[in-house]
């Protein structure tokens, strides 16, 4: 009964706390996600190289706009689900601005410009753009779609704190090492 | 119903065992249910196109429920509808009697590459701007272009993407309408989408066969412009004729929407449309206003109505039953979609 209690309040507090993040505001009035990351010993010639290597593998939805020998600034976008356990649909799509730089050592990026297209389902069953013109996320709306609106907004960050996780680690991974492969483990019957 | 929904749970846990072991799509599952209430200022039902078809009642649209499911370049649709739009009004009804449901769409998809696929089974048309769903649609009343055209095509198709410009498609497939061929695999057709700038969609397309009142010929453009982030505009221009003088029809509607608040769009549609000549008979030809509001809600859109059709040929009824040149509704449909 006492664990039971525990785990309650623990997933009520995980609750809580899920519902407090949410993007910080930038100078211009945008949302904006901004980190900067202590990277030891990392040059910054490879840490560019590793940030274009994780952009090449996001190439169906990252495309590089610009760079030079210490930054890259790119355009990308992010699916919104509407998912429930293991199903569910894609209901729009995040587009964003991100800018990386780096130096020796450490390495910093931000994204923010981020728009929200809805989705809607077409005469196939798929669910496509409703626009090409995106809303700004933090837009202030009426009261009708505020609470659609706080929805968008909370999986919009799920969604940029997952990729921002994933950006983290591929910068932290030497590639060049190669992975030594276990050979696939067999079993015997033959012996007990 | 109770056989359809234990299958989608059984799907839905079978997918979430095999995602342990292999990176697939999840199912998707959504869908839509939509009711409405109809007023005909003649006090009977008069203006003939699909749908809301009853008179001072609160009714029934369908509840839709679709399944989609991708695995590596291989995917599936499956699309039914319950209720009277989804039943009989859909055409065809998957029963002998009205008490059924309807297919809208089942088909099997494969990208063979990025830029190429190919489509085989039961699909919603590539022809015209309405469709069955009224998710899809921002009236809830529809077209006589709608009404008048083909609803969905079972066929076999290939789509080739230039770019994200320039598409084209082109498939053979059954007659209109139906699952089962009545005439064989007897029209070809062809879809060619241009993207000009940023927000504007156009897609012309052909179908060429077996249809409606014999073999013939649509010619159909499908257009819209999100010319700014608060106003769109659409065009659906489309010409059929039946072989051997069996008549066709000809029309074309545009459709004007202005987002007024961040949960209200406003929209008209004027529609043109004619009937062909039969054996020297001359169709008749109609003119048709409509003017709709959305108001969305979450996954609720609120849809009042108001509608004005004329015809030259008296082919309404007044309220005492006389001929009139006039018909006139107020609806306000209520949909929601998940």
């Amino acid at each position: 009964m006492k664990y039971g209690l525990l785990l309650i309040i623990t997933l009520f507090s995980i609750t809580l706390f899920a519902q407090q993040k949410q993007f910080a505001t930038a100078d211009d009035g945008k949302f904006i996600y901004y980190k900067v990351i202590d990277s030891q010993k990392i040059s910054k010639d490879v840490l560019l190289k590793r940030a274009q290597d994780f952009v090449a593998t996001q190439k169906k939805t990252i495309q590089t706009e610009s760079q030079t020998d210490s930054s890259i600034v790119a355009k990308g976008k992010l699916i919104i689900d509407k998912t429930v356990l293991v199903v569910g649909h894609p209901s729009g799509e995040i587009m964003y601005n991100l800018t990386f730089e780096a130096r020796d050592n450490k390495y910093r990026f931000w994204l923010t410009d981020f728009k929200f297209i809805p989705y809607q389902r077409d005469r196939y069953g798929n669910f496509v753009a409703v626009t090409n013109i995106g809303s700004p996320l933090e837009k202030k709306v009426d009261k009708l779609t505020a609470g659609e609106w706080k929805d968008i907004q909370a999986a919009a960050y799920l969604k940029v704190a997952k990729l921002v996780e994933s950006l983290k680690k591929f910068l932290a991974t030497d590639a060049t090492v190669k992975k030594t492969s276990k050979p696939a483990e067999t079993i015997s019957t033959k012996k007990w | 119903m109770k056989k359809f929904l234990t299958a989608v749970f059984t799907m839905a846990s079978t997918t979430c065992a095999f995602a342990q072991e292999t990176p697939t799509s999840p199912l998707e599952i959504s869908g839509s249910v939509d009711t409405y209430f109809k007023y005909d200022f003649a006090k009977k039902p008069n203006i003939k196109t699909s749908f809301a078809s009853d008179h001072n009642s609160v009714s029934l649209g369908m509840i839709d429920l679709v399944l989609k499911k991708k695995t590596g370049k291989a995917s599936f649709v499956g699309e039914l509808s319950f209720g009277p739009r989804g039943q009989a009004q859909s055409i065809p009804n998957a029963a002998e009697d009205v008490s059924s449901f309807h297919i809208q769409n089942l088909y099997v998809n494969y990208d063979f590459t990025d830029k190429f696929s190919m489509t085989a089974g039961y699909m919603g048309t590539f022809i015209g701007y309405e469709v069955i769903s009224p998710v899809g649609n921002f009236n809830y009343s529809t077209s006589y272009l709608f009404t008048n055209g083909p609803f969905q095509n079972a066929g076999i198709k290939a789509t080739y993407k230039f770019s994200d410009k320039v598409s084209l498609m082109a498939g053979l497939f059954n007659d209109w309408n139906v699952y089962t061929a009545t005439r064989g695999v007897s029209s070809v057709g062809g879809q060619l989408m241009i993207a000009p700038v940023e927000g504007w969609t156009a897609y012309l397309n052909v179908l060429s066969g077996a249809g409606g009142g014999g073999y013939g010929t649509i010619e159909d453009l499908t257009t819209s412009y999100q010319i700014t982030s608060k106003f769109k505009l659409g065009l659906n221009a489309a010409n059929y004729d039946i072989d051997n003088d069996g008549g066709g029809y000809a029309g074309a509607a545009l459709y004007p929407q202005l987002a007024v608040a961040d949960a209200v769009t406003l929209g008209l549609r004027g529609e043109y449309f004619k009937y062909k000549e039969v054996a020297g008979v001359a169709g008749d030809k109609y003119t048709a206003v409509t003017f709709t509001a959305n108001i969305k809600s979450g996954g609720l859109t609120f849809i009042p109505e108001v509608r004005l059709d004329h015809s030259g040929n008296k082919p309404f009824v007044k309220e005492n039953g006389m001929a009139a040149p006039n018909a006139g509704q107020f609806s306000l449909a209520a949909v929601y979609a998940f």
